[in-house]
């Protein structure tokens, strides 16, 4: 059994595609010479953009780059027309700004970077380009600032240009949540720039102090460092430790007891006791000691949240996938303006394979639309004159005359962002487990200070105060505070190799507690394409001739359904082909006319057709004149490794469970292969939330795996949630989790890693709290000098820190 | 020992000097995409080889049906 999965990866690795990792499917033959070698590619997207990488001698890119790209979404290839609506100028003053001189900063945010040899590829191409004069890219959030003369280069050629390179270019337009986060990086990386200053000075004179503690010291000298160190230390403890105290006082005023509360007793209180120190020239000073545990915390801190906010692309929205450009009529003809200028009462033209921009009717025309948005299907709907289409739904069909009944803000589309919006506010915070830890430890602490101080003021009352304090610091719980960032940080990166994004803020601690996970259906379990699973003989024709028949016919046609036929080679001799749109494809071929298409359609031309079979696919009927030729059935194939996963959840005693918005009995089945027992299907986005809400308010942990821009409420209100390969940008915004390849058994992996880390985190706790136990009762008994304190503080954390490293290896699938 | 009373001090002001230099390079910019320039300055001396190199202009697409 194992030696054949292992053989299996080898045969699957030798046949990835060298642009994206994709396996390269069946029967495809894409090959591209990159420095010298024949390298394979999955599809014709990568290798146009391999192609051109390695025509312009960037091949070291690949040498260069840390992961897989992302294939480049086929619909798009070559396809630059509809970037030509940047060049309107009222458009490109929404993210440009022009300067004196007449060049021209744009600002760009790009999808499908995955590391930082992207940013060289890009800037490299941008740079060489005529008219360019300086093109910079920034990783961490995606964005392309680009100087460039007009004169010499349009705006919609750089988007071009970027799109060849199969990264998608779209304006990017700073929100006020983007300004903040880019503020607060600011700001963290302030705190801890000045508390690594003054970690250093201090040490410095703790260096002389502790010296001079041994072999003895003027006290002059004493004084005068003394003196200094809380000079700098106490700059460090008002502007670097300030968060700790804001964040203890603000959750202390509600009663809640978190981390920064001790940590902000023990900065707070060691500082106050070695300015008392200074000042009176007694005692014991721990300056050392507070400024090196808040720069270790901060910086702790300030790791975790970058690796949080690395790809954070929250400041897009629903409104993104509408198109930029609009078809409308006016005087009698019919021109492209930006969307920004679509107004209630426009006359709008949707041709066939354009995103609908706005919720509008149908006054012309017949076709099928897409709604994957709203119910995470491929398959579209049928829709004619007087029907509603809704924003951000795919014309498949023909191109519809629409009339638009109100704006962006009204629609369903915009609907959706709200619940999203609502989600998040919504989104259980779980308490941390330090949290929760700290809350018992700080009553702890307290305890043991009240009675050492009480203990020693009547042994000895002139070392109480001393020793009291002595305990606080010993107890500093400096390890205790690092055992979580440390543990995640270093899981998060380790994800982040194989091939996962961590988003969420407690999402690994969420993910280890999931009591429940949760699936959609079409393009998370399955492949989100149909193939052909059955083929039903009612006539003399043999299989082969039928399949050839059938593509023939639907190579004609840009219905979803002609997906399935696309690798199948067409019988020749097909003439007057007709698409009868919500019904089927009609043609001729040597003198006899052949129908494909609904069992209605087919049964006008061939009365004997029998009523379609039990089985539940997606059935579609092939009949010539007077005779019927057979039923075929489509299905969306599942996914290789959905049955592992499904399997490993289940039974590692987690309740698994399907949400799909299909109403068909093809969901039933699919469950029944995957013996998942609970399923709710036709599920629409909202009744998908109140699902998770209900589980949530029983008290359950909800974790959740989707794609579809339909699933972005869902997964923004689980409390572990998954975006998988292909997801769709809000989806990816709203998940806990992006999964960068194609692979689901990720999500094993990434629970298992989940679980791994709220192990090493659990095994911090107990190093620190053992350490406590042990120093803690030295410490009350007066045996501990501040500087054997300082050195235990900074061993145990430097434990702590090398556990949580362990977790720096790629999950073990 | 009595010079403590002018170096310390003296050290004290490369420190503040430090912190304002710091602190300027962060509301510049410098550091807010650590990841890029981490990397970049190792890949910079490579960029001029494929430019400085004769390029053989190629048809965008792959030769190989």
């Amino acid at each position: 059994m194992q030696r054949s999965s292992e053989a299996d990866a080898a045969s699957a690795a030798a046949e990835t595609c060298y642009h994206c990792g994709e396996t390269v499917p069946a029967g495809t033959d894409f090959y591209i010479d990159i420095a010298g070698q024949s390298r394979p590619m999955c599809c014709p997207g990568c290798r146009a953009v391999a192609g051109l990488i390695a025509a312009n001698g960037l091949e070291s890119f690949y040498q260069r780059r840390t992961a897989y790209n992302e294939q480049p979404p086929d619909h798009q290839t070559g396809n630059h027309d509809r970037y030509i609506i940047y060049d309107d100028a009222e458009l490109a003053a929404t993210f440009c700004e022009t300067d004196a001189g007449g060049t021209v900063t744009a600002r760009l945010l790009l999808g499908g970077m995955t590391c930082a040899a992207c940013t060289w590829l890009i800037e490299q191409t941008l740079s060489k380009s005529a008219g360019v004069i300086r093109a910079s890219v920034n990783l961490q959030q995606s964005r392309l600032d680009i100087e460039f003369d007009p004169r010499e280069l349009r705006l919609s050629e750089i988007f071009s240009r970027v799109d060849d390179l199969g990264y998608q270019p779209r304006p990017f337009q700073a929100s006020t949540q983007h300004r903040q986060m880019q503020d607060e990086y600011r700001t963290d990386l302030r705190r801890l720039g000045v508390a690594g200053f003054g970690m250093m000075q201090v040490g410095m004179f703790a260096i002389a102090l502790h010296a001079g503690d041994i072999q003895g010291i003027e006290a002059r000298y004493q004084g005068l460092l003394r003196g200094f160190s809380l000079l700098v230390a106490s700059f460090v403890v008002l502007y670097s430790a300030r968060p700790f105290f804001t964040t203890a006082w603000r959750h202390l005023r509600r009663g809640v007891l978190v981390m920064d509360l001790p940590v902000a007793l023990a900065i707070g209180l060691a500082w106050l006791a070695s300015a008392w120190a200074t000042v009176t020239g007694t005692g014991q000073v721990y300056f050392d000691s507070v400024v090196m545990f808040t720069f270790f915390l901060l910086l702790g801190r300030f790791l975790e949240r970058r690796v949080r906010q690395r790809h954070a692309l929250t400041w897009f929205n629903a409104e993104n996938t509408l198109p930029d450009a609009v078809t409308i009529r006016r005087d009698n003809r019919w021109e492209t303006v930006p969307r920004m200028q679509l107004e209630k009462g426009h006359r709008v033209l949707v041709r066939a394979g354009e995103t609908i921009p706005a919720d509008a009717e149908i006054i012309e025309g017949a076709s099928a639309v897409r709604e994957d948005t709203f119910n995470g299907e491929h398959l579209p709907r049928a829709v004619t004159c007087g029907d509603t289409v809704y924003a951000g739904t795919v014309n498949v069909e023909s191109a519809l005359e629409t009339h638009v009944l109100g704006s962006y803000r009204d629609s369903r589309l915009a609907a959706l962002q709200r619940s999203v919006e609502i989600a998040q506010t919504e989104k259980p915070r779980l308490a941390r487990l330090a949290d929760r830890i700290a809350s018992w430890f700080v009553g702890g602490i307290l305890l043991v200070t009240a009675a050492t101080a009480l203990v020693w003021s009547q042994v000895e009352p002139e070392r109480a105060f001393w020793i009291t304090l002595s305990v606080l610091v010993i107890s500093c719980p400096c390890a205790l505070a690092l055992a979580t960032p440390a543990a995640l940080t270093s899981a998060a990166s380790a994800l982040r190799r194989s091939g996962v994004i961590v988003r969420g803020e407690n999402a690994l601690e969420a993910l280890a507690r999931a009591t429940h996970m949760i699936f959609d259906k079409t393009g998370t379990l399955t492949e989100g394409t149909l193939c052909i699973a059955e083929i039903d003989r009612l006539g003399a024709p043999l299989q082969e001739d039928l399949l050839a028949l059938g593509a023939a016919l639907q190579h004609y046609s840009t219905h979803p359904v002609a997906k399935a036929f696309s690798d199948i080679d067409g019988a020749s001799g097909f003439e007057r082909v007709k698409y009868h749109v919500g019904a089927g494809l009609e043609g001729c071929r040597e003198g006899r006319l052949y129908r494909m298409g609904s069992e209605s359609f087919c049964r006008q031309l061939a009365p004997d057709l029998p009523p379609r079979p039990e089985t539940e696919f997606y059935w579609i009927a092939l009949c010539r004149e007077g005779e019927a030729l057979a039923w075929i059935g489509l299905t969306d194939s599942l996914r290789r490794e959905a049955s592992t996963v499904v399997d490993g959840f289940r039974r590692a005693g987690l309740q698994v469970e399907l949400l799909t918005g299909d109403s068909s009995p093809q969901a039933l089945a699919l469950a029944r292969t995957l013996q998942i027992e609970r399923v709710e299907r036709g599920a629409q986005p909202q009744q998908k939330m109140a699902h998770v809400r209900d589980l949530q308010a029983a008290g359950h942990v909800v974790g959740m795996v989707g794609d579809g821009l339909n699933d972005a409420p869902v997964l923004s209100l689980a409390d572990a949630s998954f975006a998988v390969a292909g997801a769709t940008d809000l989806a990816r915004t709203q998940a806990d989790f992006v999964i960068i390849g194609g692979d689901l058994e990720a999500i094993t992996g990434t629970w298992a890693k989940s679980r791994q880390c709220r192990r090493v985190i659990l095994q911090n706790f107990a190093w620190a709290l053992g350490y406590n136990t042990c120093a803690i009762p030295l410490a009350a008994m007066g045996y501990i000098p501040p500087w054997a304190a300082a050195i235990g503080m900074s061993l145990s954390s430097l434990l702590v820190v090398l556990n949580s490293l362990r977790l720096n290896r790629p999950p073990r699938t | 020992m009595d010079s403590l009373y002018l170096l310390i001090p003296i050290a004290l002001v490369f420190v503040a000097l430090g912190i304002k230099l710091l602190l300027w390079a962060i509301d510049d910019g410098q550091y807010d995409d650590l990841d890029k320039e981490a990397w970049r300055i190792l890949a910079d001396e490579d960029v001029a080889e494929p430019d400085a190199r004769a390029e053989p202009p190629e048809a965008p697409a792959g030769k190989k049906p």
